[in-house]
């Protein structure tokens, strides 16, 4: 840190952008109301649907997305294989993918007349305006935040652990779950904590995909836009709610990993 | 560099409007028309298309705009209530509600009874939207209907998967299939569509009508710009533009 650039001024600019760009929004927000209109406004039925529906939906994706998403980077991190650069790329792209973009491309491959879709709406599954496809949505956009964070702990593991595993007989499997899971399990909470946040907050492509229903898709984000149009105040108290839900997941991530070390 | 960075982003917030331009703030439903209003070269118009009730918070939290034209009167009453409107709003043209289905009408959809049919997917404008408060009312008014029965409106609104945002995303998840019925208001139905869609009217009687208002907005920083707007829209031209787009003329 002795080498560092910075001059004191240096720094003080650095913090005092910082402050103008982020803090300063954030602190409008937050004194817009008094304390008590916002609990007032939390004793509302629609916002507590939507705050429920909003964690429902989120641990469900942030569940689907570790199932599939810790093979993906298990496979990243420890394989060579033809196209690799392209799967990157089309794992990143959700990330700078406008997500109404994706909702759109999810909504004509899952919709009733999408591309697959037609065959699900004979099977019986129909995916637009369900709980569902709020999921579905959310596990496209916040994907790419846990597969990064996963591949990069699976990759800072030393190969001497895997070595010494490997000396005394350990399976494949068992030297998974014993060496790489615990030395790489900081990165993973990060990337569980990213892709939660990610998703807990998505807006675009649920409202294009999934619609906006009160208890079925209307999550805290689309509770948001819809207030937004008719009553300023209970916005503002839904978005100081959903600011406080994701500031503990940071929080929260923050003190695990203190401790996973 | 630091200079050349500070000029940019200047320019980038730079509101300062050239002269001859008029910025309009539209309902979403007039986007259509609105592209074929006929100033002559010395206007400029810029428009800025959202739902009534989202112009109406825009302007009211200190957007600069000429010209205000909303979907009903409540939002134009909200405008002019936080003394942002110069002069009498005007009202220029009507509108009604209608129904449509996909043209493959999936949920078999053959008249408005079917709407209360138990598993068909109705999409509907969200409560706040104008188009939505107008849904709802007609289908108050359809359940004075003996032959459909005084609680249709409770049991079409038990269909409703989705409460859009704008009237405009109704149109498109009936369009694209994804719901097997929607209520619009009859200038959604653009030419291009009438093939993708299917209409069904709802009987005049029970029927709301949509008035659209439009005023020259206290403080426009080009106020001839936005009389000429005005004035054009209640001309025969203007008049004649809406109607052709399936509105009805000013009352």
């Amino acid at each position: 840190m002795r080498s560092s650039p910075f001059t004191r001024a240096g720094l003080g600019a650095v913090f005092a952008v910082y402050a103008l760009l982020l803090g300063l929004p954030l602190a409008a927000l937050l004194l817009r109301l008094p304390p008590a209109a916002v609990l007032r406004a939390l004793a509302d039925p629609m916002v507590l649907e939507a705050l429920r529906l909003s964690l429902l939906t989120a641990l469900a994706a942030t569940v689907a997305i570790a199932a599939i998403g810790t093979p993906m980077a298990l496979l990243l991190a420890t394989r060579e294989f033809a196209g690799k650069r392209v799967v990157e790329v089309l794992i990143d792209l959700p990330i700078v993918l406008p997500p109404t973009v994706a909702g759109t491309a999810l909504l004509l491959a899952f919709g009733r007349a999408g591309l697959v879709g037609g065959w699900l709406a004979e099977a019986g599954i129909a995916l637009p305006f369900t709980t569902a496809a709020v999921i579905l949505a959310q596990v496209f956009v916040a994907a790419p935040f846990y597969v990064n964070a996963a591949r990069a702990g699976f990759e800072s593991v030393e190969t001497r652990y895997l070595e010494a595993a490997a000396t005394l007989r350990a399976s494949p499997a068992r030297t998974f779950l014993t060496v790489v899971l615990p030395l790489s399990l900081p990165s993973l909470l990060a990337g569980t904590a990213m892709s939660a946040a990610r998703a807990l907050g998505e807006f675009g492509a649920t409202i294009v995909f999934a619609g906006n229903f009160p208890g079925v898709t209307q999550t805290m984000p689309l509770a948001v836009y819809v207030a937004l149009h008719a009553d300023l105040e209970a916005a503002v108290a839904l978005s100081i709610l959903l600011l406080a839900v994701s500031l503990a997941l940071l929080a929260a991530l923050r003190l695990a990993q203190r401790r996973g070390r | 560099m630091y200079r050349s960075l500070v000029a940019l982003l200047l320019t980038l917030s730079a509101t300062s409007a050239h002269a001859g331009e008029v910025r309009v703030f539209a309902a979403a439903s007039l986007a259509r028309p609105f592209q074929g209003i006929e100033l002559g070269a010395e206007h400029e118009l810029r428009f800025n298309f959202a739902g009534s009730q989202q112009l109406a918070l825009q302007l009211s939290q200190g957007a600069k705009a000429d010209v205000f034209a909303s979907a009903d009167e409540r939002w134009m009453d909200d405008v002019r209530d936080r003394d942002l409107v110069a002069g009498e709003p005007r009202a220029f043209a009507r509108n009604r509600m209608i129904v449509v289905v996909p043209a493959a009408n999936p949920g078999r959809i053959e008249s408005l009874a079917d709407l209360a049919r138990t598993g068909v997917k109705l999409v509907l404008a969200a409560d706040e939207v104008p188009a939505g408060r107008y849904s709802r009312e007609v289908l108050r008014r359809l359940s004075g209907d003996a032959a459909l029965g005084a609680d249709f409106d409770r049991r079409v609104l038990a269909n409703v998967v989705s409460n859009e945002e704008n009237v405009t995303a109704v149109v498109t998840r009936v369009q694209l299939g994804e719901a097997d019925a929607g209520m619009v208001y009859a200038s959604d139905v653009a030419p291009a569509l009438r093939e993708r869609v299917r209409v069904l009217e709802i009987p005049a009687g029970v029927n709301v009508e949509a008035r659209y208002f439009v005023a020259v907005l206290a403080g426009a920083p080009n106020p001839s710009g936005a009389r000429a707007v005005v004035d054009w829209l209640l001309s025969p031209a203007g008049q004649k533009l809406l109607v052709d787009a399936g509105f009805s003329p000013a009352p």
